[in-house]
């Protein structure tokens, strides 16, 4: 019952309300993380047994009369469920103990889980216009939650994001209404079908330039990234770590991908576009990034710059391209939630996101240093992470496809990242323990936790990468190299 | 035909009054007035139900929330909007209608497009059938709203 | 295409062009918030446009009646925003919220 993944986190956010009046906290903890946990057991249990035999179009049934949806699970989609899915409960289970202070747990929740409802309805959608109907499911209960605090930062922070990715949607759907108007249908395969059939280049061309501004805008692509260096550091940090590690991704690059490599087929225009904009955004953001002294900020940065490896990969085109694009981008989201939490974890303690400010913490608060530098160096690219062999197989890839000038930027780019995170990771918790935070506690139990979850997650895809990769990448990178076949041929209803 | 696009026109012309006019009420107003002409736009279409909720829920709906938001920020002080924006706006907008009259003039005919299949079923059929999963959409973008006012307007107890 | 299609088309697209030269012009936060709305108008006119040239209104008006939908959604986060922004600010003045760089 794949439609659970939508269905249950709508449900449950609609009894929160009530749930939040029997009881302040416990219970609307225990239903949230419930939730996300089973659907994560799902995703890893049951979903690839779906799958077996290529991709399917699931039609779910009510009482014995069919409904008209129809879900599209294949391996790239299976791919993003698991990733939502497990850095969804991560954060979750650290706001058991964040979201104390904000108020209205049962709200937060709600929101939370709508916005994991509206990733995973986005995922599962074989239709381009649902595609963006779920996007902006996703993307109202995301602009309420960075506001969540009502600080004067967090509202400036959502007004503009919200500001910028309207007119990002709006192009969206001129673009789907531009297909429309050619092929006549809106699922994917009819419009695959009819494109090819049509042969119109130029105004594919035009469709593909109003997708790329509105879910590059989404993805926080450079030049589009203006909003995500406020959005994410003023979020609280669960949220900063959904929206960084899954919702650029899932609204911006997954949405992308699917209708590019999918619906319209990866021309070699397009190729050149989405490793351009990748590689611009990649050197471009992790410039910015040395310069921050917010922690959460440089994080921000980070993710614009890791975001445009994603792309750069994903661009290449090659089978081994688009493995290491997908591959990176569920170590990003590991890594990258894992991040966010531990800067959380910081600002709780010690009440600043300035690095300067900081130092020594390591003493005081061992284990969020220790799960912070597995997040760092995950990033990093250090081996035997998970994020060096994803860095590896893209680099690999721009070699092998003829792109050494692309490779070489790239590794130059990943040492410039390794060394703005080693800085952080020395300001922050290495050194001199700065008198201020003598007092100092380790993060609450939940946090801590989560944090440790997500940590060994990155080592152990790190030295367990070969069969996360033949298990959960290869069949979503096989899906997206497929092209067009992957949705006209088992898929065509 | 004619009328069609003097209502058109109609609903550029409000369009662009609600965005120019300095008073916000009437720039809510203005922008009512333009919902109401897509709205009868629509109608005169032949897509009355897309007529319909334009006019209750954006000309209505949507100009009620507007009005509630102006009366509850009502400062002494004007947002000053600069005065150059008054000249600019009209020249480079007519100078955008003259590219886009000369842009659609020339595409005409050059977007090709597949014969169209006939259309089956009411339009209860439509939205309750083949779009299923954006009715599944919607309420989930309704429950986002909600809890998005819920969130954005709570009791907080402790200033922090 | 019908010819008719490149006439809606081509209002469809001055409103949105006209949205959003608003939202680059104006300091109003309600203005700006207007200047969205115009751009959906174009977009919704776009929609339903595109479904009279294929003889599909059907599905045209439930893609439009789904999008003003949202557009309600987004109006009510929105201006919810904007009331708690000026709450804080005591003004709607968009050039108060510059304490962030972006």
């Amino acid at each position: 019952m794949i439609i659970l993944f939508i269905v249950l986190p709508l449900v449950v956010a609609g009894i929160l309300p009530l749930a939040g009046r029997l009881s302040r906290r416990v219970l609307p903890d225990l239903l949230a993380n419930a939730t996300l946990l089973a659907l994560v057991v799902y995703a890893a249990v049951a979903g690839r047994s779906l799958i077996a035999g290529g991709p399917v179009l699931l039609q779910p049934s009510w009482l014995g009369e069919t409904i008209g949806l129809r879900l599209g699970l294949d391996g790239f989609s299976l791919f993003m469920l698991m990733a939502v899915s497990v850095v969804g409960f991560a954060a979750c289970l650290f706001s058991i103990n964040y979201m104390e202070h904000y108020g209205s747990k049962a709200t937060f929740y709600a929101l939370y889980l709508v916005m994991m409802a509206g990733m995973n309805g986005l995922v599962l959608a074989s239709d381009l216009f649902s595609v963006y109907v779920f996007l902006e499911v996703a993307a109202v209960a995301s602009y309420a939650l960075v506001a969540y605090g009502l600080g004067h930062d967090e509202l400036e922070a959502a007004f503009k994001y919200l500001m910028l990715s309207v007119v990002g949607s709006a192009f969206v759907v001129a673009a789907v209404a531009v297909i429309y108007g050619m092929t006549g249908a809106l699922d994917f395969a009819a419009v695959a079908a009819g494109l090819r059939e049509l042969n119109a280049g130029p105004v594919v061309a035009i469709a593909s330039a109003f997708f790329l501004f509105g879910f590059g805008l989404k993805a926080a692509l450079v030049p589009f990234h203006a909003w995500l260096p406020d959005a994410h550091p003023s979020a609280p940090a669960p949220i900063s770590a959904v929206l960084s590690g899954l919702l650029i991704k899932v609204s911006g690059v997954y949405a992308m991908t699917r209708i590019f490599l999918n619906v319209f087929g990866l021309t070699p225009a397009l190729s050149t576009v989405m490793m351009w904009m990748g590689i611009v955004s990649l050197v471009v953001a992790a410039f910015l990034a040395l310069g921050q002294k917010d922690m959460k900020r440089m994080l921000a940065y980070s993710s614009i710059s890791q975001v445009g490896y994603i792309v750069l990969g994903i661009g290449i085109g090659t089978p081994l391209g688009i493995a290491g694009g997908l591959f990176h981008l569920f170590n990003h989201a590991l890594a990258k939630g894992l991040l966010f939490l531990t800067s959380g974890s910081v600002q709780q303690a010690t009440g600043t996101r300035d690095l300067d400010e900081m130092g020594g913490l390591a003493k005081r608060m061992p284990v969020t240093a220790a799960t912070n530098l597995v997040g760092a160096l995950s990033i990093a690219g250090v081996p035997p992470l998970n994020g060096f062999w994803s860095k590896l197989l893209i680099i690999v890839a721009l070699v092998q496809a003829g792109h050494g000038a692309f490779a070489v930027v790239a590794v130059l780019a990943s040492v410039l990242t390794l060394w703005y995170y080693l800085l952080m990771q020395r300001k922050a918790f290495f050194g001199k323990l700065n008198a201020k935070w003598a007092g100092v506690k380790e993060a609450p139990f939940w946090m801590t936790a989560s944090t440790v979850l997500l940590a060994l997650l990155c080592v152990g895809i790190g030295i367990f990468f070969s069969s996360t990769i033949t298990t959960w990448i290869q069949p979503a990178a096989d899906v997206l190299a497929d092209g067009l076949h992957a949705v006209t041929g088992s898929w065509g209803f | 035909m004619i009328l069609q696009t003097a209502l058109l026109i109609g609903l550029v012309i409000f369009a662009a009054l609600a965005i120019l006019l300095r008073d916000l009420l009437k720039s809510a107003i203005a922008l009512a007035v333009a919902s109401l002409l897509l709205g009868i736009i629509f109608f005169r279409m032949n897509a009355p139900y897309a007529g319909a909720f334009e006019i209750s829920v954006v000309a209505g709906l949507i100009t009620v929330l507007f009005v509630l938001t102006i009366a509850l920020t009502k400062t002494g002080e004007e947002v000053r909007e600069s005065k150059l924006v008054n000249v600019a706006f009209p020249v480079v907008f007519v100078a955008f209608i003259v590219i886009d009259a000369l842009v659609m003039k020339g595409l005409i005919g050059k977007i090709p497009a597949l014969a169209a299949g006939a259309e089956t079923g009411s339009f209860g059929d439509v939205l309750w059938k083949a779009r299923t999963y954006d009715l599944v959409g919607q309420i989930a973008v309704i429950l986002a709203g909600v809890f998005a006012v819920l969130a954005l307007f709570r009791k907080r107890e402790k200033n922090d | 295409m019908t010819n008719t299609w490149y006439l809606y088309v081509f209002f469809a697209a001055a409103l949105v062009f006209a949205g959003i030269l608003g939202l680059l012009a104006k300091r109003n936060l309600i203005k700006l918030f207007i200047c969205i709305e115009v751009i959906g108008k174009g977009i919704s006119l776009l929609l339903v446009a595109t479904g009279l040239a294929k003889a599909s209104l059907l599905t045209a008006q439930a893609l439009a009646i789904t999008y003003i939908v949202i557009e309600v959604s987004l109006v009510a986060t929105a201006l919810a925003l904007i009331i708690n922004i000026y709450r804080h600010t005591k003004s709607l003045d968009v050039r108060r919220l510059a304490k962030l760089k972006g």
